[in-house]
């Protein structure tokens, strides 16, 4: 095994990935003085990396060894993780919604799933500073349901065609919209340029009006003297063979050949699925993996059930305006969590900008229509298409997990596995909140209306924080139980899934932590 | 095309144009012209890639001009860096050469063994009225081949163009395949 590999000088602490919340935690820490480096399983990138076309852009997601998924929910790990500089959040949306107050508490108010170690009002300074940071734009005010929180920098973003057409949808079945908030500049914010509502966010936006790690936190990580060491691939932690407690680096793998680096702090920030698989990986004969000496590590794995309603109209909708996210949202739902045989909070996004092709592409979701049928439709739909994706909350269940696969990659590392069921209760929260958004759609004017299957959306869980340290694996800083100096950053921390999307939480989450280990370190 | 560009670089950059073995010679061209200029597949065979034009092309008319077997076969030639959309549908990399190949011997099969038409088998195909088929379901390969023939046929500036689309990309893909 060579020591220090890449010869890198050993540094105060390792960040392993390169995603949302990595990068946050990265900059933060080098910016007050904090030797770091960053172990990205996957290659480096830039924005001009970024072309503009969904076939191109399937090298953004995961591309690293497979991940094995059972259950009747797979957690769909190819197409919601990211792989290179930026991670997952280079293809994200740019939705970024706060958990509601009630998020935080199921455990206690409805008996289902866990609680939170912490409550909106802990995280409520960070999603404040987060924004002003990255930028958001939306109209605070219109957002009825939204917590407290400082208004956003920016004014939202235009409502264009498709959006105006399903409104009507909405305003007709008596539910409130409001502007979508996103991390989209709709004006020129901090040097970054406005959107030109081109709908190519999944495709990673180049000119930085999204807020992708790219654009925010690594100009400062690397303004701050961040080093990051790209494909490297992370197998385990490294223990005092002393004091197991204490986390001496991490042992990855580069271009097949064997490495460790030793670091006082070590922060795993990989991503869900990868988090749980190297925290698995370092047991070892003697000892349980960190944060499993209660056979916590890898359970309450969650993943949103979303789905997506579509409509041709007479009117056109010109679907390709606008961006990947939508252009609206509705809350109206959203704290109503318990409905008897349904559970669990929801929300509607509204008018997504639309391709075509690929695996959202409205022509890819109609088999039915194939042979001559084929173009003259997808000419109708080009014009005349709307639609809206559910999202609602998943119930963490323990036996919702994230294991060691009995296969191996070429390095001969073990390969994770989930497995991820959906409640009884989650799976009829979706039926009948798709069908009422057929019903939405019908009042809007819809000619015709079909719905999409039921996906997973986002992917959390897995190193949960709690203050109990036989329900979780994590303290509400991250900071793994049975050890002095490891910790853990992302959407792996999350105890529920609320049914809002995670990157604005989680960065919430990782400024809490780097303030946290800030204070620590003085 | 810069001269110091690679075969290999350029799979893994995930160019739109791709090096096609053409009479003996590697050449570096769109799908679409490699089919016109007789490119020799690497990982399927002559029959498996006539088989896939001929479904495809039932499924999203124009798929074999567009250079669906070119485009497939190349794709599964870049190993770990394919493009393909089996890669979010449960089929990674490595398991999807031995998918195409299952289902298209399967797909050469029905067609020679019932003199069936290409819409037909394609009807049974969706169905999973197929005896004897081998390899993933035959509706979710269909599903698979029709998005992939969607890819090649719609995904692109040209595709946009046949629908009214205005592409307004950021930054252009170097050519449609």
């Amino acid at each position: 095994m060579k020591s220090d590999g890449a010869g890198m000088d050993s540094p105060d602490t390792i960040i392993v990935g390169a995603g949302a919340a990595g990068l946050l935690l990265a900059a933060r820490l080098a910016e007050t003085g904090r030797r770091v480096t960053v172990l990205e399983a996957g290659p480096k990138r830039s924005t001009s990396d970024l072309i503009s076309s969904q076939i191109w852009a399937r090298r953004l997601k995961w591309s690293g060894p497979h991940v094995e998924e059972l259950g009747d929910h797979k957690v769909g790990h190819a197409f919601n993780a990211g792989f290179g500089t930026g991670g997952s959040a280079v293809h994200h949306y740019g939705v970024w919604l706060r958990l509601h107050r009630g998020d935080f508490s199921v455990a206690s108010d409805h008996g289902v799933g866990l609680d939170w170690p912490l409550d909106y009002d802990t995280l409520r300074a960070h999603y404040d500073s987060v924004q002003s940071e990255v930028g958001l734009s939306g109209d605070a005010e219109a957002e009825v349901w939204r917590p407290d929180g400082a208004d956003y920098p920016m004014p939202p973003l235009p409502i264009f065609a498709q959006g105006r057409v399903l409104k009507k949808g909405f305003d007709k079945t008596g539910r409130r919209t409001a502007p979508l908030p996103l991390a989209i500049n709709s004006q020129p914010y901090q040097g970054r340029a406005a959107c030109q509502y081109d709908g190519w966010c999944d495709a990673g936006c180049p000119i930085g009006a999204l807020a992708n790690p790219l654009v925010t936190w690594l100009p400062r990580a690397q303004e701050a003297g961040v080093h990051i060491e790209h494909n490297a691939f992370v197998n385990r932690v490294l223990r005092d063979p002393n004091k197991a407690s204490r986390i001496t680096g991490v042992e990855y793998f580069q271009a097949g050949e064997r490495h460790s680096l030793h670091a006082q702090q070590v922060i795993i920030a990989a991503f869900t699925v990868q988090s749980a698989r190297i925290l698995l990986s370092s047991a070892d004969n003697n000892r349980p993996a960190p944060g499993n000496q209660f056979d916590q590590l890898g359970r309450y794995l969650t993943s949103h059930p979303a789905g997506t309603v579509f409509g041709l109209f007479d009117e056109e909708t010109y679907p390709h305006q606008g961006v990947s996210g939508g252009q609206l949202i509705s809350h109206d739902d959203y704290d109503k969590k318990n409905q008897g045989a349904a559970f669990g909070s929801s929300q509607w996004l509204i008018a997504h900008a639309i391709k075509p092709h690929d695996l959202l592409g409205y022509g890819t979701g109609r088999p039915d229509i194939s042979g001559e049928k084929l173009k003259p439709w997808l000419q109708d739909a080009a014009r005349h298409i709307g639609n809206m994706t559910l999202v609602a909350e998943d119930i963490a269940k323990p036996e919702n997990r994230i294991s060691l696969s009995g296969q191996r990659d070429v390095n001969g590392i073990a390969l994770a596995r989930t497995e991820h069921n959906l409640d009884t209760r989650t799976a009829q929260l979706w039926e009948q909140r798709i069908a009422e958004g057929q019903d939405i759609m019908r009042a809007a004017g819809a000619r015709e209306v079909w719905h999409g299957p039921r996906v997973a959306m986002h992917i959390m869980g897995g190193t949960v924080m709690g203050n109990d340290e036989k329900l979780s694996v994590t303290d509400s800083y991250g900071r793994v139980h049975d050890t002095d100096n490891l910790y853990v950053s992302g959407p792996s921390l999350f105890p529920s899934s609320g049914a809002v999307n995670p990157t604005f939480t989680l960065s919430a989450i990782a400024s809490r932590q780097a303030e946290h280990l800030t204070k620590q370190a003085d | 095309m810069a001269l110091a560009t690679t075969r290999r670089r350029l799979l893994t950059g995930g160019a739109a144009l791709s090096w096609f073995l053409v009479n003996g010679s590697w050449l570096c061209m769109s799908a679409a012209q490699a089919r016109v200029a007789g490119f020799s597949p690497q990982k399927l065979t002559d029959e498996q890639c006539t088989t896939l034009e001929i479904l495809a092309d039932e499924l999203v008319p124009g798929a074999r001009d567009a250079g669906i077997a070119a485009f497939i076969d190349s794709q599964l030639t870049a190993g770990e860096e394919s493009l393909l959309i089996a890669k979010y549908l449960g089929v990674p990399a490595p398991q999807q050469l031995g998918f195409y190949q299952a289902a298209l011997d399967s797909g050469t099969r029905l067609l020679a063994t019932q003199d069936l038409s290409a819409a037909f088998a394609i009807e049974l195909i969706s169905k999973d009225e197929v005896l004897n088929w081998e390899g993933a379901p035959a509706s979710f390969f269909s599903f698979v081949l029709r998005a992939d023939a969607l890819d090649v046929v719609y995904g692109t500036e040209h595709g946009f163009e046949q629908l009214g689309i205005p592409y307004m990309a950021h930054i252009s893909p170097q050519e449609a395949w």
